[in-house]
């Protein structure tokens, strides 16, 4: 009895383990932080440090985007929450936008945290309620983005000196 | 006293030898970067499964493990169950062993990987019993691990010392591409292959019985590997 009690325990332990192993090496940590974040992430536990948030929307009200971006990376490491991701996204693109030419590498990085954030949202659908915004949702977002990255003849209009950043 | 000596060998056979074997397969392709000291998994390349195949039927061949008393149609199905289970933590244990001591990339991964196929290869054809094929890959796998931690790595490392210069003025222009990892690196790896080992050592040819017969029994393990050996050399 105690012997099949034993077999039956090893085999629960030995899926289980193994599954973990199999977990660790899908998601990649890179510290043993990130295997407690990617575990609160697999229970369903996570949540974004708010306080982190709130710190990164108020450099982000005062033009200080790469200081915002930093505070909201660290707001939410496993980069599950998709408003953050949005607001990530908008940073990039405030920073990256200019009245001559666009910054490509900030464009990229913010298209990147955008899908994220519309892959996160239920249904693809993300909606921001700020008024400090001119773009509320991902999908406005997004295209601005995109737009922002392709080259094209409009891209040689004059007239685009005088465009306002949203 | 029959007791315990029946409940302890089952609870090393059913959960402290898979659980040895899994960590090594945890650990085997754990590497920590050398600049941001952050850790890096590196699943098991293709020709890593390839070898734990080639050692898989060399532990079967020279009798390290009885398949058909480790798998059998008599046995009960939960039996059958956890031996299949820890057959596979030690085929994906000698993968991430072999993942552990191969280079990463470029030049070098090749040429190790060619190694050790060709010496498990070779293997196939010899007359091995299981304690002179567990000497046989302490040798193998220490020498792997000597090659790749101490000099290959050395001859990465960012401060080098007489070795790098030696080995830089013979292998100029030969693209070696190894990626730097911290030193720390290596403990993991020598840890693992320690774990390794003692998980071969563990693992009996023919598994625990209930009622635990002397053929099962650890220490008489020993002496059965020694009498195959002896037989072996008549």
């Amino acid at each position: 009895m105690q012997r099949k009690f034993i077999q039956i325990a090893g085999i629960i332990w030995t899926l289980v383990y193994a599954s973990i192993i199999v977990w660790i090496y899908a998601t990649e940590p890179r510290s043993f932080k990130e295997v407690a974040t990617n575990s609160q992430v697999a229970a369903g536990i996570y949540e974004i440090n708010q306080e982190r948030f709130n710190s990164g929307l108020a450099l982000f009200r005062r033009d200080q985007f790469r200081a915002a971006r930093d505070q909201w990376a660290g707001a939410d490491p496993a980069q599950r929450d998709p408003r953050t991701q949005f607001y990530i996204a908008y940073a990039s693109y405030r920073e990256g936008w200019g009245r001559v030419y666009y910054d490509d590498a900030l464009f990229k990085q913010g298209l990147e945290a955008v899908n994220r954030a519309i892959s996160l949202a239920p249904n693809g659908t993300l909606i921001v309620d700020d008024p400090d915004l001119q773009m509320h949702t991902a999908a406005e977002l997004k295209t601005e983005l995109e737009q922002g990255t392709e080259t094209s003849w409009k891209d040689l209009n004059p007239l685009k000196l005088f465009r306002k950043r949203k | 006293m029959t007791n315990y000596a029946e409940r302890n060998r089952a609870l090393v056979h059913f959960i402290v030898m898979p659980t040895i074997l899994l960590t090594v397969g945890l650990l085997g392709g754990l590497r920590i970067d050398a600049q941001t000291r952050q850790f890096v998994f590196l699943a098991p390349p293709l020709v890593t499964l390839m070898l734990a195949i080639l050692l898989g039927s060399l532990f079967v061949r020279a009798g390290a493990i009885d398949l058909h008393r480790w798998l059998a149609i008599e046995q009960p199905m939960l039996t059958n169950v956890a031996h299949l289970l820890t057959l596979m933590a030690l085929f994906f244990a000698s993968a991430q062993a072999f993942n552990s001591v191969l280079p990463e990339s470029g030049l070098l991964h090749w040429m190790f990987s060619f190694f050790f196929l060709w010496t498990l290869w070779t293997n196939q054809f010899s007359a091995f019993d299981a304690r002179r094929l567990l000497k046989s890959l302490i040798v193998l796998f220490g020498t792997a691990f000597v090659l790749k931690h101490l000099l290959v790595s050395g001859l990465y490392a960012p401060e080098g010392g007489w070795f790098k210069r030696i080995a830089a003025a013979l292998l100029q222009g030969i693209a070696v591409d190894v990626p730097a990892f911290a030193p720390v690196t290596g403990y993991v790896s020598f840890f693992a292959l320690a774990l390794y080992v003692v998980g071969l050592l563990l693992m009996a040819p023919v598994p625990v019985q209930p009622g635990g017969s002397l053929v099962n029994t650890p220490a008489v393990r020993e002496g059965a590997l020694a009498e195959s050996s002896d037989q072996t050399s008549e």
